[in-house]
């Protein structure tokens, strides 16, 4: 149910109840008032009645005393003056409109009479009076005559004892039960009882058939006289008595019908006045929850709900403000105003989609070593340095303000070309805008911004595509240390999907699509070959044949390596074994990851391959990163421990790249140095390296530690390892790594053809040296 | 009725003394009672001789109007008397009759009447006051000398010559009474006599003819 319906049919119901609770009381009243009334009214009605009776009575009296006691009269009463008598009765009857005036014997003869058709001698039927009765003057005397009802009074005739009676009547006709109805607003009946049969005399009740049965009556005897008994009947309907009543009670009815109308329609009109600005504030509210802040909410009333609809427009603009300023905290970077790394996005978005063809260009500029403006002049310098960057940026009018900050010293900016070639031009000129030396307090500091740049195009629809794309750009450039780069699809990282890689590693290693390859290690003073190092290669079913960089450190990342260690271990110690005992002995030598050491078991595999395919143990070399025991250094030594101690010899591998102490590697249980491949690359170019790679020698010499160069793909840098002493090299120069059979035929070649290896910066003056010469 | 028959008996015996003893004259004494025997005064007590004529004579009478009053209250009277009504009141008086015997009215008048009412007519006349409704006298008007009225005790006493007599009886109050005959001899004779009276009777009792 509605606000509004609820707040109507209260109203309603209410009113309802309290009119019904009025009209049931007055209606009650009412009832009990006409029945009270009616009841009143008889009792006046009797006693006016009876007052009317005596009325006449005394009138009666007196008239007839005034006759009785004319001297006349009473003289011709004592002559029997018939005549005279009569004339004097219907005069003096006349005077008071009397109906009958009669003079009889005091035995009750009628000696003349006036208004009743009687002979004179025969006695009076209503004579109440005999010659010795008693008369009292008080009491009410009725006679009865042809239906006709009198009221008698009789006075005595004296001269001066009584003679004769006087009998004077009113007749209780119609005409006087009217005037008695007139007062008492009653009906009134007089009814006669002949011979045990009432029968209505006179009657003001119009017809019998008009009476009706809910009549109060009151019967008052007007004579119980024996042949003259009469009564009175008083009555009054009540149906008539409630008419008033009824029609004030109908009148209440309408009374009530019309204010409970009335009152409908203004408690529902009230009640819609309510509802309706609270409907509109409803759908006000649901468009701001909708985002719009721009709802007018004046009612223009000055009543609660305007009240309500001001707080809500306060609530409206304040909600607003707060939006706004989450919006700024969302998408705008707080220092410089510009956008966020969210705003950018999806700002780069929407150009992305509204592009219609045209390319789009993204910049990703770094700020080189910004920290070290915190470092040394603050925090205040460098806040000021980005904020007047930014504002650099987005002054450039190509870049139209679409400018962000996406780290502490990174911006982006993009901006639409009008083609393809300008991208190289763009980006030019952000260069050059970030170019100047930045003032801050009067001071010029020297920035260097770094700009990777990508355009969109095919796969760089979206923006987390493009600005990626442009990172890589700019990783390109910092790397190349040049001012700006352009994306190109190289730049993109091989593997994408490392995901189903170790999937495929597993089903590599289950279906033996893994390889060893074989590099073989040769003895720089002898030119024998001193052994081989073992590498793996998969021979991946679609791409071909992948190197260990494609696949060893997503295994070492992901654990995998242990079982690519034991297949390459359990394989390799079978080779070394089945040359072995072909009376071929090869020391091979197996990569071991820092994982590996971890492995507490690996000792005992060790020993169980050794033991299984019976090769021995000297044959096999381990070789290690120094990685391998940075992690738990004293762990990685007791497993070294235990490996040396199965006869098995260490390698320690990359070595110079690594940042493990000089004293650790004192104590370790290796028995080889492995000089890392950019050390001996940068022999022949960079003759700083020489030194350092001498002094390895020489402290893996002082050591006691074999020492092994890798990565010789030159004669010189193989006779400058041999002059430093190096023990063992390995590299292009001798052989790339080989598949199993070609490395068997290589060695195989390598016994039949002796080489002199004759280096490349040989010199004369060095000729005296030449006998030193090692055969290959 | 048993007491009436003895005394008619003891008139027959009277009346055989009277033939032996005539024109003896005898003291008749009535004594009027009630049946309860309270005396009863005013009765009006008349012999009429039946064996004799009695001369003829009348009298003179008064009734006087004393404080609204007809004093006295009842007379009897031969007929030819002439009765004055002097009025001993302050205030007038008018005297009327309406009865057959003597019909007549004295105009209002104050102290002695000047004129005098002859009854002429033997009957009972009711006097009253044509101002004064409470007033009523009665006079009784007779052919015979012998009558009287009785005292407050209730008797009346006479002399009557022996003789054979009509004896009537009257009271305003009373029912009539039938008339006897009494026979008077030479010695008293003493009647008793019951009459019914009514005090509260609305109308004058008929008179005895």
């Amino acid at each position: 149910m509605t606000l509004r319906t609820r707040i109507a049919v209260t109203f309603l119901l209410l009113l309802a109840a309290v009119l019904a609770a009025a009209l049931g009381a007055v209606s009650a009243a009412n009832r009990g008032n006409a029945e009270r009334e009616v009841n009143r009214q008889l009792d006046v009605g009797a006693s006016v009645f009876s007052r009317l009776l005596e009325s006449n009575r005394r009138q009666l009296t007196q008239a007839a005393q005034a006759v009785a006691a004319d001297f006349g009269f009473r003289e011709a009463v004592a002559t029997r003056d018939t005549e005279t008598l009569v004339s004097v009765l219907e005069n003096s009857g006349a005077r008071i409109g009397a109906a009958l005036v009669v003079l009889t014997s005091l035995d009750g003869d009628v000696i003349a009479a006036s208004g009743l058709n009687i002979q004179a001698g025969t006695p009076f039927p209503a004579a109440p009076m005999k010659r010795r009765s008693t008369v009292d003057d008080s009491g009410i005397t009725v006679m009865v005559d042809d239906g006709r009802i009198y009221q008698l009074v009789t006075v005595p005739v004296r001269s001066p004892l009584p003679v004769a009676w006087i009998a004077m009547a009113f007749e209780l006709d119609q005409k006087a039960a009217r005037e008695l109805a007139d007062i008492t607003g009653l009906a009134v009946t007089l009814s006669v009882n002949s011979g045990g049969r009432w029968s209505d005399a006179v009657s003001t009740i119009p017809a019998p058939a008009e009476r009706r049965s809910d009549v109060v009556s009151r019967r008052i005897d007007v004579s119980k006289w024996g042949n003259a008994e009469v009564v009175a009947i008083l009555s009054r309907s009540l149906a008539e008595a409630r008419a008033p009543f009824e029609r004030l009670t109908r009148v209440l009815f309408l009374i009530a019908a019309v204010s409970l109308l009335a009152t409908g329609v203004a408690a529902f009109w009230l009640a819609r006045n309510i509802t309706r600005p609270l409907q509109d504030l409803t759908r006000a509210v649901d468009r701001m929850r909708g985002g719009a802040y721009d709802v007018p909410l004046d009612l223009q009333r000055p009543d609660e709900l305007g009240v309500l609809a001001d707080g809500l427009q306060l609530m409206q603009t304040a909600v607003q403000t707060r939006d706004r300023f989450i919006r700024q905290l969302a998408y705008q970077d707080t220092l410089t105003g510009v956008m966020n790394r969210t705003a950018f996005s999806e700002a780069l978005d929407r150009a992305l989609a509204q592009s219609a063809g045209l390319p789009i260009a993204v910049a990703v500029i770094n700020l080189e070593r910004f920290r070290r403006i915190n470092e040394h002049l603050g925090y205040s310098v460098g806040d000021a340095v980005l904020t007047k960057m930014a504002a650099r940026l987005a002054a450039v009018p190509s870049v139209n303000s679409a400018v962000a900050r996406l780290a502490a010293d990174q911006f982006a900016a993009f901006a639409r070309l009008p083609d393809s070639g300008n991208l190289l031009h763009w980006g030019t000129s952000l260069v050059l805008a970030l170019a100047d030396p930045v003032f801050v307090e009067a001071q010029p500091i020297d920035i260097t911004a770094t700009l990777g740049l990508a355009q969109s195009g095919a796969g760089r629809a979206s923006s987390d595509e493009l600005m990626r794309c442009a990172d890589l750009a700019l990783d390109r450039a910092r790397r190349e240390k040049r001012a700006l780069a352009v994306y190109e699809e190289a730049l993109q990282p091989a593997a994408r999907d490392q995901l189903s890689l170790l999937g495929e590693l597993r089903r590599a290693v289950e279906r033996d699509e893994l390889r060893m390859f074989f590099q073989p290690k040769i003895e720089l003073k002898t030119g024998r070959v001193a052994g081989a190092e073992v590498l793996l290669r998969w021979q991946h079913p679609e791409r071909g044949l992948l190197g260990p960089a494609h696949f060893i450190p997503f295994a070492e990342q992901t654990g995998f390596i242990r079982r690519l260690t034991r297949w390459t271990l359990d394989h390799a110690i079978a080779q070394g074994a089945a040359w072995h005992r072909a009376g071929q002995a090869l020391c091979l030598a197996v990569n071991i990851s820092a994982d590996d050491i971890g492995d507490m078991r690996l000792d005992a595999r060790l020993a169980s391959l050794l033991t299984r395919h019976q090769l021995p143990p000297a044959l096999l070399t381990l070789e290690v990163t120094e990685s391998g025991f940075i992690d738990d250094p004293v762990r990685a030594l007791r497993m070294l421990e235990a490996i040396a101690a199965l006869g098995v010899s260490l390698s320690i591998d990359d070595f110079g790249t690594g940042y493990s102490s000089l004293s650790h590697l004192a104590r370790m249980p290796v028995h080889e140095l492995k000089i890392d491949r950019s050390f001996v690359q940068g022999l022949e170019a960079d003759p700083e390296s020489a030194p350092v790679v001498r002094a390895a020698i020489d402290m893996g010499h002082g050591l006691g530690l074999k020492v092994i160069a890798e990565g010789i793909e030159s004669e010189e840098a193989a006779l400058r390892l041999r002059n430093f002493g190096c023990d063992v090299a390995q590299g292009y120069l001798y052989s790339e790594p080989l598949p199993l059979h070609a490395f068997e035929a290589w060695m195989l070649g390598r016994e039949r053809v002796p080489v002199i290896a004759v280096p490349v910066d040989f010199k004369i003056e060095n000729l005296v040296e030449t006998s030193n010469l090692a055969l290959y | 009725m048993t007491r009436l028959h003895h005394c008619v008996r003891g008139a027959a015996a009277l009346l055989v003394l009277l033939f032996a003893q005539s024109a003896l004259a005898a003291a008749v004494t009535v004594a009027v009672t009630t049946r309860a025997g309270a005396e009863v005064q005013d009765a009006a007590i008349i012999f009429d001789p039946l064996d004799a004529t009695p001369p003829p004579g009348h009298d003179k009478a008064i009734i006087d109007q004393v404080n609204k009053t007809f004093v006295p209250h009842v007379i009897v009277i031969r007929t030819g008397t002439a009765v004055t009504f002097p009025n001993s009141d302050r205030i007038r008086h008018e005297v009327y009759s309406f009865s057959p015997a003597k019909m007549f009215t004295l105009k209002l008048y104050a102290g002695p009447s000047k004129t005098s009412v002859i009854f002429d007519k033997p009957g009972l006349v009711v006097l009253g006051c044509n101002i004064h409704d409470k007033m009523s006298a009665f006079v009784g008007v007779v052919d015979t000398p012998y009558f009287g009225k009785t005292t407050s005790a209730g008797v009346v006493s006479m002399d009557l010559p022996a003789g054979r007599y009509r004896l009537r009886v009257w009271h305003p109050n009373a029912a009539a009474i039938a008339a006897q005959q009494i026979v008077v001899a030479a010695g008293p004779l003493s009647i008793p006599l019951k009459i019914d009276v009514d005090s509260a009777a609305a109308a004058v009792a008929a008179w005895p003819e």
